[in-house]
């Protein structure tokens, strides 16, 4: 799936934090403007447990800054979208809406079904091929037969039981097929409210650039050199910056930002060196000069130091 | 019979005390803390050729500089094209390294670390010294002209990826010291490097 969504894409702002709702806007994301953010929801069908997590997409303020600086992305008052746009719904577009999603989960269920007819179909095909081809083999070699019906079964069982939980005979499945048309559609949760509500809010619901630490030069900084950044709590550090993209390198660097005239306990720096060698990383600390002009964009001014430990 | 008495004056200095301590006592506790790293890197990892710079900043702070007997830092896009061509780090001549004195609880900021930096020589500027030292290597090590050759192409090279910070910027040796606790006498040594620098693969 290639799609590139409309920009700029909205980026809900809810009770102080940005998320991203759209599956196809976070992946564009990622993919185009190394932007990672944290998965924040919980999967519906393992809700007991959070150590793989779903839409929607946490992202850092300073993220959610830099994509609005770009001009890729804009910030939504999501609450007072939702609550007015809502309101000011007619009730035959409910209602339309509501079909829309039955006839969609319909059309789901349907093609599930017929998935799993097809399997099906092949699976006793094979079986049947099977059985054809043993028997042929039995009555060439005239063998004693009392251990190929329990074969067969055996694996008939198995086909069944990756084809489908139920029972799976053909006869209830020639049933089935005849009552395609009033099966119970599936239950669809719509994770974004497009259809219903306009894809660009309009202007009253926009919000202005997000407030950021002052680690956000920096952070630009190293976004402009092509590093990916996300939340650095694993090692104690403001950000970790990986190379390339998260799932395929190892990160470089644990980052940490401080002000350029701040004082600076070289404790820090040892207990970050030392840290960072032991994990294979480098410790990098930076920070923006304010007395120099940012000639180009935010993060131009930045001086960065990367410390490792020395060996000896 | 009369013993001669003693003459009231103080002890020999032992062997030790003569050895290392050919400086004048310090004046200044930043000179306290660059003379004892001076001796940590003198006596405890032989470096060589050390000698002490005043660079004029706007705050006191001197700089080591020395020659270690073995390489400190290598970088490792350097170690790859090294070990691409056979080379080892004993082949290759030492460079002198810089080395920031500095002690716990001493007041810092990125500020100053910028200034340290600033005040550094360009690394591309020694470029030229360490070829003309490397064309006597090539004559040197002339028994194997296969080696002397691929050093030479380093040599080059190396000068080339100093003017473009390939290999990594400018760099120095983060010596710390801590005083208090009587002074242990521990000297700890991290290499800082100016901008993003790839980790060592260790």
């Amino acid at each position: 799936m290639n799609t590139n969504p409309e920009l700029p894409v909205p980026i809900s702002y809810i009770a102080g934090n940005y998320f991203v709702f759209s599956v196809d806007v976070a992946t564009f994301l990622r993919r185009e403007h190394h932007i990672c953010g944290v998965l924040a929801g919980t999967l519906p069908q393992v809700p007991q447990q959070n150590v793989f997590t779903g839409l929607p997409l946490e992202l850092m303020p300073e993220e959610a800054r830099l994509l609005v600086e770009k001009g890729v992305a804009c910030i939504v008052d999501e609450a007072n979208f939702q609550k007015q746009g809502m309101a000011s719904l007619l009730e035959e577009d409910r209602k339309k809406y509501l079909q829309d999603l039955e006839s969609q989960g319909l059309e789901t269920m349907q093609m599930q079904l017929r998935r799993k007819e097809r399997q099906r179909d092949a699976s006793l095909k094979k079986i049947e091929e099977k059985k054809a081809a043993k028997a042929k083999k039995k009555a060439e070699a005239k063998h004693d037969t009392s251990d190929v019906p329990a074969a067969a079964a055996a694996e008939d069982s198995v086909v069944s039981f990756f084809a489908d939980s139920e029972p799976s005979t053909s006869h209830v499945s020639s049933r089935r097929s005849s009552t395609l048309g009033t099966v119970d559609p599936m239950g669809i949760t719509p994770a974004v409210s497009h259809p219903l509500l306009p894809q660009q809010p309009p202007a009253e619901h926009l919000l202005p650039l997000p407030q950021v630490q002052s680690s956000y030069p920096l952070y630009a900084h190293l976004h402009s050199k092509g590093y990916f950044l996300c939340p650095g709590l694993r090692f104690g550090c403001q950000y970790l910056a990986y190379p390339g993209d998260p799932l395929r390198f190892h990160s470089h660097f644990l980052v940490v930002s401080t002000e350029w005239d701040e004082q600076l306990d070289l404790m820090t720096v040892i207990s970050g060196g030392r840290l960072g060698t032991g994990v294979k990383k480098g410790f990098l600390i930076g920070g923006a000069d304010k007395s120099a002009e940012e000639s180009s964009g935010a993060g131009s001014n930045v001086r960065t130091f990367s410390i490792e430990w020395a060996g000896m | 019979m009369t013993k001669p008495v003693p003459s009231p004056s103080f002890p020999h200095p032992s062997a030790l005390s003569t050895f290392v301590s050919p400086t004048s006592t310090p004046v200044t506790t930043a000179a306290a803390t660059t003379s004892q790293v001076l001796h940590n890197l003198q006596h405890q990892h032989l470096w060589t050729s050390l000698k002490v710079h005043d660079p004029e900043l706007s705050f006191p702070v001197s700089l080591i500089s020395g020659i270690p007997p073995h390489r400190v830092y290598t970088h490792p896009d350097e170690q790859l094209y090294m070990v691409e061509r056979g080379l080892r780090e004993e082949d290759v001549e030492l460079d002198r390294m810089f080395v920031l004195p500095t002690v716990q609880g001493q007041s810092w900021s990125l500020e100053k670390m910028v200034a340290v930096f600033d005040a550094l020589p360009d690394p591309g500027d020694e470029a030229t010294e360490s070829e003309a030292q490397s064309a006597d290597d090539a004559v040197a090590v002339g028994a194997d002209a296969d080696k002397a050759a691929k050093l030479a192409e380093y040599y080059e090279y190396r000068a080339k990826a100093r003017r473009t910070g390939e290999w990594g910027g400018k760099r120095l040796l983060l010596a710390m010291i801590d005083k208090g606790m009587g002074g242990e006498g521990t000297v700890v040594y991290y290499v800082a490097q100016e901008g993003t620098v790839k980790p060592r693969q260790n």
